[in-house]
């Protein structure tokens, strides 16, 4: 059932205007933050109000003017959207509420909140686009939008990191552009609307021209190897930003754009046919391996993190590309799970960085005496990464292993397997240390980090332990996940 | 009142007979000559928006001064690529009102000249209405004279120690291609003896030998190209329009060139029509030679350090976007070139306004100078954001539309290798442009009296957010101008039978 309603445009008109009330009238401190507070749950809120819908399956629209003739900017809040607005609103109340703490006393703060707010306005407007030309022109808006984000210490450092993103991201937007234009060319519609638009009669080399220009596109912000090259240089970033960029905005619109492509463009039944979806399989399994095994050799904390997020995003490609029920639902709640456990991950390294100024694994020797509750979250958000059960990420991994059992692909498990020892190997040890190398001598008393930071920190653990041990109760993200997968799969 | 027949040959006069009253009118203040303009400039645009207005509802429209019946007669034609005047009046009407301070502000310039840069300026705006507007191959040639003269002079205008010889370089080529022009108006008036395009379209049609037409139509599309500054002729273009008075360089890069264009159009209209040549070859040289444009112009422009010559090098590769989208003749590509006449004309002066704003508060010019200017002049610079982002084409801006147009077209035509040269060529002009935000936003200045400019005034600012907008609103309300060229396109291409 599909319902027109102003909801859908109301979730990113409010972040954008929280943006334009940053820019124009921000620099009163007090007044910025209310702004910003409220907008982030004002939103969560409109996009949990249609949360009840759009879990009995209404999908909810609104058509804007037409872009072009033919083509409108139209939003459409299917479950799969509804489910990636969901994550990003959650984590945009707690990453401000961290933000505001992580960046008390900096220079530009004015500029780096305002477009703080439309990396998530246009995050939300991609999940609820209804048609590629709309979520292209959110996707490159996201691109320009996190540019003075990456920079924002301007250092010449930054300013190259900034470059390198840049070119990244915009070639790869180039070839989406190319893969839209030859969907059109085609079929003469954009629509995401339908399990798949293309048929199997335009030809196999229209085809894999199209899975190319789109996948491969999306594939640069998903971070999938070999073009995850921006993601660790863009590092330089605060941490918010970091935390941003991989938990929410940046990667996940990849990972959503490949989501889209194969359950929206092509479709499960064309893909099966054609078979382009194999060889995407082995890249994907490809970078889970080698990216965690690059992560073990990382000092820096943030670099360490950010080869895990290389390795856990292609988890959500490796999902898609299996194309079976079980292993959709794993890659779309993962989408979740990931960014849960790994914001949690990146609120501690910036709270050790404000704290302690530490950025390097060695020095974290003893800081869990330290910073307790803090090194705790971690922990929660290693477990998950690793799958354990009772924590969000063994979700991921057994619906995963389940679907590639469904699909006969059982080398899958061996990968699964190895992925989860690997993730091991580069967690555990920051926690050993941090909890049973106290540095002999020295007296370890308890010297937490400012609540803003602590708080927002040890609420996205929660959330990790909730998607964990709740899937089954009704009004989850994960019951959203099975209704996006039902309709991709026409079940 | 759009029905009022007259509208045609005013909005044609107005700005001739205003230029020509200009000195006169200002005999007792060289101050009046400014709000002469601006007046001569308002009833202009009052005309052409009637004008446009018309071609929206009723279609193309002639207009025969006296009832003469062509092809004895002269004739007016407005068509839908004729409203190209409304962005010539408006961009006119913003830069006379911008010049007000600027030119008073050149010391170079001696005050009591003044007035003649109004009247040229008139003189050139007055040039390319008549030139766009006319249905006479001689008097196109005569309008593309009286416009590439005033364009020479105004060039020379700002008194820098390297104007003159820009400009001489610029009257070399542009008396190469108005001859080039002349001669094959000659041309088909000796073998057809008829000056009128519809006329002419017809009867070259019927001739025994096409050689001759052939000839005509290689000296048209040459000359024309000169004036469009495509790739390898265009190295007049860049020192003429970055010395030029920004005013003047945002006349000069969004709508002298575009003068090329609409002639080449008004060639394909002829050439299409009558249907005596395969235009196969043509269109094939046009499409590469609008790849490379692209490629060329943003590949010069990377080495720039200069705002003004980076800028002018980039409308060599947006030149380069129409003129494929011309050459590639489908639907689409059509349509999508000829809006961006439209929008680069607005994306370019909104950049020349812009940097020229900087050059009259700062006084510097190149890039590593004016380092941390965001800060100090925030308005001006968002005006260059959107800019830079509307001319590589990023949505909803008001360059993504036309770049998505011509793509689509290139797939259309079964010629794939023009659309990814043309979307990764727009990358490549991206490489400039974020140079130029991170100079003024993210780099410490190398001048510290930078940070205490002030905004320019509002005579200044206001011509320059306003474009601006209209870059955000022409990409957001993209149908409009899309919907618009689409029958002009149409009946453009009827002759190929698609």
């Amino acid at each position: 059932m599909e319902v027109t309603d102003i909801r859908v445009i109301l979730a990113p008109a409010i972040s954008l205007l929280c943006a334009a009330l940053v820019f124009v009238a921000g620099s009163n401190k007090h007044w910025r933050r209310f702004w910003m507070l409220s907008a982030a749950t004002l939103k969560l809120g409109v996009v949990m109000s249609m949360l009840p819908g759009s879990l009995q399956g209404t999908v909810y629209t609104w058509d804007m003017i037409d872009f072009t003739p033919g083509i409108g900017l139209a939003f459409r809040a299917d479950a799969l959207g509804m489910f990636f607005a969901a994550v990003s609103s959650t984590l945009w109340v707690i990453t401000t509420i961290y933000a505001i703490g992580y960046m008390t006393g900096d220079e530009h703060r004015v500029r780096f909140f305002g477009f703080f707010a439309l990396c998530v306005s246009t995050t939300v407007g991609l999940a609820f686009a209804e048609n590629l030309l709309t979520f292209f022109l959110f996707y490159e808006m996201l691109t320009i939008c996190t540019y003075p984000l990456v920079i924002h210490d301007e250092t010449p450092d930054a300013l190259k990191a900034g470059r390198k993103y840049l070119t990244y991201t915009l070639i790869g937007g180039a070839f989406i552009m190319v893969g839209s234009v030859i969907v059109y060319d085609a079929t003469g519609t954009l629509s995401l609307g339908h399990p798949g638009i293309l048929s199997a009669e335009l030809g196999t080399r229209t085809l894999l021209l199209i899975f190319v220009s789109l996948v491969g596109g999306f594939a640069v912000k998903a971070a999938v190897m070999p073009l995850h090259g921006w993601l660790p240089s863009a590092m330089v970033a605060p941490t918010p930003v970091s935390a941003l960029l991989h938990a929410v905005a940046v990667v996940k619109a990849g990972a959503f754009g490949i989501l889209r492509t194969i359950y929206n463009v092509f479709g499960v039944d064309l893909l099966e046919e054609i078979g382009f979806a194999v060889p995407l399989m082995w890249i994907a399994a490809f970078t889970i391996l080698a990216a965690s095994l690059v992560a073990i050799f990382q000092d820096n904390i943030k670099r360490r993190l950010a080869f895990s997020t290389i390795s856990q995003l292609s988890y959500i490609v490796l999902g898609a590309a299996l194309l079976t029920p079980f292993a959709a639902t794993a890659a779309i709640v993962h989408i979740a799970n990931q960014a849960f456990a790994k914001i949690t991950m990146f609120f501690v390294a910036g709270a050790i960085q404000r704290t302690t100024g530490k950025t390097n694994v060695h020095e974290l020797a003893g800081i869990g005496y330290r910073m307790p509750w803090t090194m705790g979250a971690f922990t929660v958000a290693a477990l998950s990464f690793i799958g354990m059960p009772l924590f969000a990420g063994f979700i991921t991994k057994w619906y995963l292993s389940l679907g590639a059992l469904e699909s006969g692909e059982y080398w899958v498990l061996a990968v699964m397997i190895a992925s989860a020892m690997l993730n091991a190997a580069y967690f555990l040890p920051i926690v050993y240390l941090a909890f049973f190398k106290a540095p002999p001598g020295t007296k370890l008393r308890v010297a937490e980090a400012r609540p803003t930071l602590l708080i927002s920190t040890l609420v996205a653990a929660a959330y990790v332990i909730v998607l964990g041990t709740t899937a089954e109760v009704p009004g989850m993200p994960f019951s959203l996940a099975q209704a996006a997968v039902h309709f991709v799969f026409g079940m | 009142m759009a029905a009022w027949p007259h509208w045609l040959p005013l909005v044609v006069f107005a700005p001739l007979l205003g230029a020509v009253l200009t000195p006169i009118v200002s005999l007792r203040s060289r101050h009046v000559a400014p709000w002469w303009a601006l007046a001569v400039m308002s009833v202009t645009s009052v005309a052409a928006l009637f004008l446009v207005l018309r071609v929206a509802s009723e279609g193309p429209f002639s207009y025969l001064p006296g009832g003469w019946q062509p092809p004895y007669g002269i004739e007016l034609r407005f068509d839908e690529f004729s409203a190209v005047i409304s962005v010539i009046c408006l961009i006119g009407w913003l830069a006379v009102l911008y010049s007000l301070r600027y030119i008073e502000w050149l010391r170079e310039v001696p005050k009591e000249r003044i007035p003649y840069y109004y009247a040229l300026l008139l003189l050139n705006l007055g040039g390319m209405i008549g030139f766009v507007v006319t249905g006479d191959l001689f008097n196109l040639f005569v309008f593309l004279e009286i416009l590439s003269l005033s364009a020479y002079a105004l060039v020379a205008f700002s008194g820098e120690h390297i104007a003159e010889m820009a400009a001489f370089k610029y009257l070399l080529m542009g008396a190469i291609s108005s001859l080039l022009v002349l001669f094959s108006v000659g041309i088909i008036f000796g073998i057809t003896g008829s000056l009128n395009m519809a006329d002419v379209a017809t009867r070259i049609g019927q001739l025994d030998s096409a050689a001759p037409a052939a000839l005509a139509l290689a000296m048209l599309a040459i000359g024309f190209m000169v004036k469009a500054a495509l790739f390898p002729v265009h190295i007049w273009l860049p020192d003429a329009h970055a010395i030029a008075p920004s005013p003047i360089s945002a006349v000069l890069s969004g709508l002298v060139v575009k003068v090329g264009i609409i002639g080449l159009i008004r060639v394909y209209q002829i050439y299409y029509t009558s249907g005596v040549l395969d235009l196969h070859t043509l269109n094939q040289v046009l499409v590469w030679l609008g790849a490379i444009s692209i490629v060329m112009g943003a590949f010069f422009a990377i080495f720039q350090d200069d705002i003004k010559l980076m800028l002018a090098y980039s409308t060599i590769s947006n030149v380069g976007y129409i003129v494929m989208g011309l050459g590639l003749s489908t639907n689409f590509s059509v349509i999508g070139g000829s809006v961006h006449v439209f929008n680069h004309a607005l994306i370019k002066a909104t950049l020349f306004l812009a940097a020229g704003a900087l050059i009259y508060r700062t006084g510097y010019r190149t890039l590593t100078d004016l380092r941390g200017i965001g800060r100090s002049m925030p308005l001006t610079c968002i005006a260059i954001s959107i800019g830079a982002i509307s001319i590589v084409g990023i949505p909803p801006t008001a360059g993504f539309l036309c770049k998505w147009y011509i793509a689509l077209g290139a797939f259309e035509a079964d010629q794939p290798f023009f659309g990814f040269a043309l979307i990764f060529g727009a990358l490549f002009i991206f490489i400039y442009y974020i140079r130029m935000v991170n100079a003024f936003y993210f780099q410490a200045p190398v001048h510290p009296e930078i940070l205490e400019v002030t905004e320019a005034p509002l005579s200044m600012l206001a011509p320059t957010l306003f474009l601006a907008s209209l870059c955000l609103i022409m990409g957001i309300l993209g149908r409009i101008p899309l919907a618009f060229i689409e029958p002009a396109a149409a009946r453009l291409l009827a002759p190929l039978g698609g």
